[in-house]
């Protein structure tokens, strides 16, 4: 048996209905900021209970740009987690600040209680990353951050309905970055992202600085960049927001089985605690392993394309060198860099294949 | 009769277009698929160049170039004001200040006012092919290597445009396209492509526009994300097979104008033809008198004109806050009075264009 990490082509079986919607944006011409992209906004921001959406070219630009509009620039520091995927650092360095890590939690989330110690008089933000889809405590970092002054630009890239009490991530902060790349949870068929906001000053500058910071065709009021969502992507975007709710509901449904699966062998594998007032959207089935190694062969022997998330922690990667960490700074990120390992658990599976993952990883701790 | 600006529901209705396309869903790889490679190569040899780098739009090409040259807060980069915003707003976005030479009667850099602004922080001369017509290379590269200064070829609005047979985007470090749907060549939303020749480069904005990515796990620096849809690079290798068609009736469009155009000489400037340059028309540009009326006129007989652009981007709001001001840039001031775009592109019949010109001489000979 296959089980497969990547479900693409099984969602994109029938893209013929995708393709008309894309035929609607061909007859209009409108490639450019077209209609499709505003009624994907309005959507998106409504799924979520937020004010208002901004659609950008990725997750990536969408954090740059969060930052960008905050005033980020040289000479300030962004605090955020270093067991993240690169972009959420990589944006922090193309605003021009330096990134300040904080360990995280046994559920792969910056940890609340030493957020306060790593703020200086540097400090200009503070962005948590719901990582995996791990909701990020932000019922504890919103009072602290508050009592600082200092504004919250959430990475909820791989987070989309995510909660926490119902609240979804990406709310919490001045604004939410998602990411509709190809793997995600809501995905398009090329790079994509979207910001979420509340504040209509954030959603105007925004909006200058993905399109050249232009006022109309003819006047600029700020230098800004080129990172639009496309009108065909926001097509597609439209047409599968109708499935979210059932694609979140049968990850957490894999997610739910595989927990209470897995338990059953502590020894071996542990599983983060899973806490009530949390809505985890499994973008990532994350648990660590003794003999992750050999297990990921293992596993991958068997047909089954499990996956680490990642091997390195930012901070130890060449590209972090002068930022000055050394192995051991974050003792939490570098034992689970370790022994994670990430299980697939997309809405294109069927119950035999996640019973066919659990046989065989019994059978190799047996 | 009615005269379109352009007619892009008319260039994307080939059911040739979409059989390409669905292609794309036998391997669903959206991000850097094999399409992206296959579209690099191809317009690398459009360009006489080694290689070309696929990515998010033109603005990311210039600032990915501009990066990859080391250029940061400090330097100078030394390019024309009758641009579009993006030329200047991707050396802001580095940390460089902008430094206007103002143009010729050919819209494009004037080279022998270009030793008078460089100066001790200069790094790179960015000269605008505008309007599809190149920039006078042989002697703007003479000063550059004199000087020791990089040359990057903003060529968003000129591919396939030559010189004695050299194509632009192969005289200087890097030539920066845009595929953006207004395009000669196009795809279905912002994308963009690099050329260059040199293997260093090529390696490094390879990097640049992945996260700075050596592979799935390792970071060598810090990166962008700016890489060209694999839809988008096969929507824009579709187009370029019929580069040279489209290159040819946009000539042939010109020369038209050109001729119906010839005796208007006291009312109209025809910008100066021919030598060995080859000039491909993205925008046919004249000078008029009475300007605002003869736009009147025109839309009332149902011709759409644009002008490219009204206010130079000295005189724009955040350039005024660093000093630039009226009569700085003579010249480029005295066209932007003046300028006027006609409709030029490859689905105009001949019918069209004397009907254009026929409206044009009745308003100035009534």
């Amino acid at each position: 048996m296959k089980v497969k990490f990547s479900y693409l082509q099984e969602q994109f079986k029938d893209y013929q209905v995708y393709l008309e919607r894309i035929a609607e944006v061909v007859k209009a011409g409108d490639y450019t900021l077209g209609k499709a992209v505003s009624d994907f906004e309005q959507r998106f921001a409504t799924l979520l209970g937020a004010k208002y959406g901004v659609g950008v070219n990725s997750g990536t630009d969408a954090l740059i740009l969060s930052l960008k509009a905050i005033g980020v620039g040289p000479g300030d520091e962004v605090i955020t987690t270093p067991n993240t995927f690169i972009a959420t650092v990589g944006a922090i360095v193309a605003a021009g600040a330096r990134p300040v890590f904080v360990d995280c939690t046994e559920e792969y989330v910056i940890d609340p209680d030493l957020i306060e110690s790593a703020i200086t008089s540097h400090t200009k933000a503070i962005m948590p990353v719901h990582y995996a889809g791990v909701p990020a405590d932000m019922d504890k970092i919103m009072p602290m951050a508050h009592r600082h002054g200092l504004p919250v630009i959430e990475d909820s890239c791989q987070a989309i309905q995510g909660a926490l009490n119902g609240k979804c991530t990406g709310t919490f902060g001045l604004t939410g970055a998602f990411s509709l790349h190809p793997l995600k949870n809501l995905n398009v068929w090329g790079d994509s992202g979207i910001i979420v906001t509340d504040s209509e000053q954030m959603r105007d500058r925004l909006r200058l600085l993905r399109n050249h910071g232009l006022q109309n065709r003819d006047e600029v009021v700020i230098f800004g960049y080129n990172s639009r969502l496309d009108t065909v992507q926001a097509a597609v975007g439209n047409q599968l927001i109708q499935e979210i709710d059932w694609i979140t509901a049968t990850r957490i449904k894999w997610a739910n089985k595989l927990d209470q699966a897995l338990r059953e062998l502590p020894d071996a594998i542990t599983v983060p605690e899973r806490r009530p007032h949390k809505r985890y959207v499994h973008h990532l089935y994350m648990v660590q392993a003794k003999d992750r190694d050999q297990l990921l062969a293992f596993l991958q022997d068997r047909g089954i394309e499990a996956k680490v998330h990642y091997p390195i922690p930012l901070h130890l990667q060449r590209a972090a060198y002068r930022l000055g960490y050394k192995e051991g700074d974050f003792p939490v990120a570098e034992s689970q860099a370790r022994s994670i390992i990430t299980l697939p658990v997309h809405q294109h599976l069927e119950e035999p294949h996640i019973d066919y993952m659990v046989d065989n990883i019994r059978e190799f701790y047996q | 009769m009615q005269v379109k600006y352009l007619d892009l529901p008319r260039q994307f209705q080939d059911s040739e277009l979409h059989r390409a396309i669905a292609r794309i869903f036998t391997h669903c790889q959206f991000v850097l698929g094999p399409e992206v490679a296959e579209f690099e190569a191809q317009f690398a040899q459009v360009c006489n160049t080694r290689w070309a780098v696929g990515v998010n739009s033109a603005t990311d090409a210039l600032f990915l170039a501009l990066k990859a040259l080391g250029v940061g807060p400090g330097d100078e980069v030394i390019t024309v004001s009758n641009t579009f915003i993006a030329t200047v707003g991707s050396i802001v976005a580095t940390g460089a200040r902008p430094r206007f030479v103002d143009v010729g009667s050919d819209y494009n850099m004037n080279p022998n006012l270009l030793e008078g602004v460089i100066t001790p922080r200069t790094r790179v001369i960015l000269p605008v092919h505008l309007t599809g017509k190149p920039a006078p290379m042989p002697e703007i590269l003479e000063v550059a290597r004199k000087h020791h200064l990089f040359v990057v070829e903003d060529a968003a609005q000129a591919v396939g445009a030559a010189i004695n047979g050299q194509t632009v985007g192969s005289f200087g470090e890097v030539g920066c396209f845009s595929l953006h749907p207004l395009k000669n060549v196009n795809a279905a939303g912002d994308g963009g492509v690099m050329t260059t020749d040199s293997e260093e480069m090529v390696n490094l904005l390879r990097q640049l526009r992945n996260h700075g990515l050596k592979n799935r796990d390792k970071i060598d620096f810090f990166g962008y994300n700016s890489r060209l849809d694999t839809i988008q690079a096969r929507v824009a290798t579709y187009h370029l097979q019929f580069l040279e068609e489209v290159t040819r009736r946009r000539q042939k469009n010109a020369e038209l104008y050109d001729r119906l155009l010839a005796d208007l000489y006291d009312e109209v400037v025809i910008p100066p033809r021919g030598g060995d340059v080859k000039q491909v028309f993205h925008t046919y540009v004249i000078q008029v008198e009475r300007r605002e009326q003869l736009i009147e006129h025109l839309t009332q007989h149902l011709v759409e004109t644009k002008i490219h652009y009204p206010i130079p981007i000295h005189l724009q709001a955040p350039c005024r806050e660093w000093g630039w001001k009226p009569g700085d840039l003579p010249e480029t001031e005295r066209q932007a009075q003046r300028i006027l775009t006609m409709p030029i592109h490859q689905f105009l019949t001949e019918a069209q264009i004397h009907y254009v010109a026929e409206t044009i001489r009745n308003f100035y000979r009534r």
